[in-house]
């Protein structure tokens, strides 16, 4: 296996939820696949399912259909929705997730030694004492924690250090994919900026991948390989991150973009306004889920549902996405 | 690394749960109070052999229903001296009252003698922790120095049977300051039980189980009590009625517990780091044992603490309505059975001191409940 | 008390503002003498981290701050009816056999705040959905200001209410009037939460993070409105975020301020353009902005913020900063010094060492 070839292949995933007569569509018919040491970002506003696609994707929920296929590090292709429980419990640790709440992701009644140490303990309940207390000094040393502190309990610990406990936990397995679920959105600024830079050194080092989940396009558009963006549950536009934000081909991203709010007063991009609200994901329109709030809103986009175009490597979900010229971001006037 | 600094020390870092907890429960004032009273009251409860003068079965006809005994701190002349009591006697009086002839009894100190309060004096034999001793606190000798059971001292007064009710209420301690222990620990494993079944099963068992709790706690607690003492054959012995008001109070006792403890179940179930621990391959009973159990013990113990004296007062009322523990036994509620009627209550007060010992525990528990409570989640 | 006088364009004048916060192990200096004044119409942005005291701040100003919060400094607010009055110190009532009169402070700090507070100086918090009670419909929480403040009349206080509503932005205002909380979207929320805080048209608008819980598209919106809203009001904002981007797209002048202090000031072009103080550039550095990837590492300051307990002497972010001069940065605490233009740094290495530092290498006092 080398760097590049594909590692992840997700086929029409579907996840419902049922509660209380009402069933929610969190996840609808969303495909894309994953090489291998790239960093995916997957964006959309609350609600998208985008948790939810990335908790599917760490088997934390049983998808209702579709297919997740990994490729594992001895080249088996696994389809991880239809293996036996020996099967999972082999290769789940090569996928490991990253949580958004640095405070509840961690056990407060647990040390750090304990609470990184568990993965280990539970995957390899054979392995000598000694060398699994080494694997955890060598892996907290890696996440830039103190390796005399780990006898603490995380009340010791801030916020973006905590955030690394959890890294280091997910790390302790070597995992191949990281699922980061909002990594670093409950973080102040100057430490998320530690923690982005401390996922781009590992990445380098282990040749990880991952998958980006959050709402903040600036960081996502920092640190992502490509990008996925998700509305009520589908996935409307799936392209190269630059290409995506210099040329996005769904007016949805487009809206998005102009709404991020960039760190620089001299530039002050027109907001491109979406109508109304986001629809009930109970009870999403027909057609295009968007054209409720679309301005390049036709008939058909009403009546028919549209696929997941490929057009030269940008993946887009929009009927009319061959006539629309769409404003993204300028990176030659932000770079003035 | 970076050097961090703050006011707390390594060994705050260092600290877990429960060191953490007892650190917040020391603060809270009247709560680091009441641990200490409770502490005393079952201390005394536990060796109310040694702490009271008499035992159970030392009655006196003569100090039937006397006030507490009057101590003297002056001799005749007035000079300061060493305690004492005078024993009572009997004098039979005649009067006439309109124009008859009538006997009447009167019961007085018999200033003859003094009987002088000294401590770890022999008495009655008994045996506590496997230890046999004939030594009590207190006690009283004449002036020569013996033991001398004629003389009584009843420092709380005495009850219709003429038994010391300071005695009585230390024996009645452990009664009724075990058996709500006891119906709690039953309360407890019922409640962890049933109430993690239900929140970690969820759907049907958790239906059924939520149904029986709901009927369970709609039923009146007084006529159940009833019913069941009813059940209890009648002329068993006092050890086994013991037993079996335990598991009475215990079995109305669990519902509110499980219902906690299916509650936190769920919230728990939700936590990031359960997510964690599943993700990493941790089976299902080590995330119950390990994660989720830990998480709501302090809880419960909270909860413990602040039912406990809804047991006492359920002990107390139950034999005081006479469904529960009956004389000869003692109990506060047995002891409190005496003061059933006014007049009673109007000519010996003394009686109600048993209840300002209920009073005091259920109070004492109710405090320590509080500071437990605030103590409870030290990382909030 | 000795006369102070504000400058005439300003609606408020903060000076030396210190907030004490009593807790188990201590004192914490949470707030450590913070100086900013916001002129007519002006949209001061106010940033820094969690912890800094920004929040604080804002909350000594409409003197909501919890009981175990002690606050001195002085806080001059111009009212609407151009009365000068200070809200930290009130004029205090006279001793009664030489004991200070607490009850009698606190009843007239109420008097002189109670037409003031949710007025003339109104606040926007983080959390729609916690700042509505859900007992109660919309409507009826939103008359409430009008109704406290402005007409006992309930109909006109209606008709007022739904006013500004349908100004915030909410369509169909009538029918949204009598709707409750969990009937509108978080961005609907915010909205009503705004025309809360304006139905009293408000000189001051104090906004806490006001978007920071919102979805991208709406906090957009939710900004944009703001600004309009500034324009037909001509009210000044108080915007507190930690959000770079945010302070960029709203205001025209921005503080930075960290453990307790501002440690620079500058209208918001010279501020992204021209940062001088090592924490504001390490603050604008961390932040990507789209479009300018580059192979280098995010700029990050190291460690991570102290807690404001048993502080050391010196400037607050001597322990993180690349630019501190051993012997002065640890010793000396440095003052907000004007280097012109409206530019206002507090930093020795920017500004250079105190004078008595410079001559003799120690302090003359």
């Amino acid at each position: 296996m080398s760097k590049g070839d594909k590692i992840l292949d997700v086929r029409s995933m579907h996840m419902k939820f049922h509660s209380k007569g009402v069933t929610v569509h969190a996840v609808n018919d969303v495909s894309f696949s994953v090489n291998e040491g790239e960093t995916i970002g997957i964006v959309g506003e609350s609600g998208c399912g985008k948790t939810t696609l990335g908790r599917c994707i760490v088997r934390a929920y049983q998808p209702t259909s579709g297919s997740v296929t990994y490729v594992a590090s001895d080249g088996n292709e696994l389809d991880f929705l239809n293996i036996d429980k020996e099967t999972m419990k082999k290769y789940r640790k090569e996928i490991q997730m990253i949580f958004q709440d640095p405070y509840s992701s961690l056990d407060p009644r647990m040390t750090v030694l304990d609470i990184i140490k568990e993965p280990l303990k539970a995957n390899f309940p054979k392995m000598p004492k000694a060398e699994m207390e080494k694997r955890v000094m060598d892996i907290a040393a890696k996440v830039g924690l103190n390796t005399t502190y780990l006898k603490r309990y995380p009340h010791a610990f801030s916020g973006g250090q905590r955030q690394r406990i959890g890294i280091a936990r997910a790390l302790v397995l070597n995992p191949r994919i990281i699922v980061c679920d909002e990594a670093v959105s409950a973080l102040d600024v100057s430490i998320q900026a530690q923690v982005i830079n401390l996922l781009h050194d590992l990445q380098q080092e282990f040749g990880l991948t991952y998958l980006f989940i959050s709402h903040d396009l600036s960081v996502v558009e920092y640190i992502s390989d490509k990008v996925g963006v998700m509305y009520l549950g589908r996935m409307v536009e799936y392209a190269p991150t630059k290409e995506l934000f210099q040329h996005p081909m769904h007016p949805y991203t487009e809206s998005l973009l102009s709404a991020v709010p960039v760190a620089d007063p001299a530039i002050q991009i027109e907001r491109i306004p979406l109508e109304g609200e986001i629809p009930n994901p109970a009870n999403p329109p027909s057609g295009c889920h968007f054209h409720t709030r679309c301005r390049y809103c036709q008939q058909r986009c009403k009546e028919e549902v549209p696929e997941l175009k490929d057009m030269n490597g940008h993946l887009v979900a929009c009927h009319r996405a061959e006539e629309l010229q769409l404003r993204g971001f300028n990176y030659d006037e932000m770079n003035h | 690394m970076f050097k961090k600094k703050t006011m707390q020390d390594e060994s705050y870092y260092l600290a877990g749960q429960w060191q953490l907890m007892w650190r917040k429960l020391k603060k809270h004032k009247l709560a680091k109070l009441s641990l200490a009273v409770l502490a005393i009251l079952y201390i005394t409860a536990l060796f109310a052999d040694f702490f009271a003068p008499y035992g159970l079965e030392q009655f006196s006809a003569l100090y039937k229903n006397t006030a507490p005994t009057k101590v003297y701190w002056q001799d005749e002349e007035g000079k300061l001296s060493r305690p004492y009591v005078y024993k009572l006697k009997k004098e039979n009086k005649m009067e006439k009252v309109d124009g008859k002839i009538s006997m009447q009894t009167i019961i007085t100190e018999d200033t003859s003698e003094k009987y002088y309060i000294a401590f770890f004096v022999e008495g009655i034999e008994y045996k506590v922790l496997g230890i046999k001793s004939n030594i009590h606190l207190y006690g009283l000798v004449n002036e020569a120095g013996e033991v001398d059971q004629k003389a009584r001292i009843n420092i709380f007064g005495a009850d219709s049977t003429g038994m010391d009710i300071f005695s009585r209420i230390l024996f009645g301690g452990r009664v009724s300051l075990t058996i709500p222990f006891v119906s709690a620990a039953i309360s407890f494993v019922l409640g962890i039980l049933l109430g993690g079944i239900s929140g970690y099963f969820g759907g049907m068992v958790d239906n059924v189980i939520q149904r029986i709790i709901e009927v369970l706690s709609a039923i009146p607690s007084i006529p159940l009590w009833m019913a069941l003492s009813a059940a209890i054959p009648p002329g068993i012995p006092v050890a086994s009625m013991y037993l079996y008001i335990t598991i009475i109070l215990s079995f109305i006792g669990w519902t509110g517990l499980a219902r906690v403890v299916r509650g936190k179940f769920i919230s728990l179930r939700k936590e990031d780091y359960v997510m964690a621990a599943k993700l990493a391959g941790v089976s299902d009973f080590k995330i119950i044992v390990k994660h989720l159990v830990p998480g709501f013990l302090s809880y419960l113990i909270v909860n413990l603490t602040l039912g406990i004296p809804g047991s006492i007062l359920g002990e107390t009322s139950m034999s005081y309505l006479g469904l529960g523990m009956k004389a000869p036994a003692t109990s506060w509620g047995v002891l409190l059975k005496e003061t059933e009627n006014l007049e009673s209550v109007a000519q010996c007060p003394w009686k109600l001191i048993p209840l300002a010992f209920v009073v005091i525990t259920v109070l004492a528990f109710n405090f320590l409940g509080d500071g437990l409570r605030d103590a409870a989640d030290p990382y909030k | 008390m000795e006369n102070y006088t504000m400058h005439p364009d300003n609606i408020i004048e903060v000076r030396d503002l210190k907030v004490n916060i009593k807790i188990d192990e201590g004192t914490l200096t949470a707030v450590r003498g913070v100086n900013f004044e916001i002129k007519k119409g002006e949209t001061l942005g106010l940033v820094g981290e969690s912890g800094c005291g920004k929040s604080l701040t804002s909350k000594a100003i409409l003197d909501i701050n919890t009981k175990n919060c002690e606050t001195t400094g002085s806080i001059h607010f111009r009212t609407t009816e151009g009365e000068e009055i200070d809200i930290v110190n009130m004029p205090v009532p006279p001793k009664r056999n030489g004991k200070p009169r607490v009850k009698a402070i606190q009843k007239m700090r109420t008097k002189v705040l109670k037409p003031i507070r949710g007025k003339q100086i109104s606040m926007i918090f983080q959390e729609p959905m916690v700042a509505f009670s859900p007992m109660y419909t919309i409507g009826n929480q939103i008359m409430e200001a009008a109704l406290l403040h402005i007409t006992k009349d309930k109909e006109e206080a209606r008709r007022l209410s739904i006013d500004v509503m349908t100004k915030v932005g909410i369509a169909n205002a009538e029918k949204r009037f009598d709707q409750y909380p969990h009937e509108f979207s978080g961005g609907m929320l915010q909205r009503a939460l705004i025309s809360m805080a304006l139905v009293c048209n408000p000189q001051l608008l104090i906004a806490d993070e006001p978007t920071t819980a919102l979805d991208v598209t709406i906090q957009a919106q939710i900004l944009e409105l703001m600004k309009e809203l500034q324009k037909d009001f001509g009210m000044s904002i108080l915007f507190i975020t930690h959000d770079l981007g945010t302070v960029a797209k709203m205001c025209d002048r921005v503080a930075v301020m960290y453990l307790g202090r501002i440690v620079e000031s500058a209208p918001a072009m010279e501020i992204y353009k021209n940062p001088q103080h090592p924490y504001t550039q390490g603050l604008i550095g961390s932040v990507h902005k789209i479009g300018t990837k580059s192979q280098e590492r995010l700029f990050s300051i190291e460690g991570t913020v102290p807690l404001a307990l048993n502080l050391p002497a010196g400037c607050g972010f001597y322990e993180r900063c690349h630019k501190r001069i051993e012997g002065v940065c640890n010793v000396y605490d440095p003052a907000l010094v004007d280097v012109g233009n409206d530019h206002k740094i507090a930093c020795f290495a920017c500004t250079g060492c105190p004078n008595a530092v410079n001559k003799e290498g120690k302090a003359d006092e």
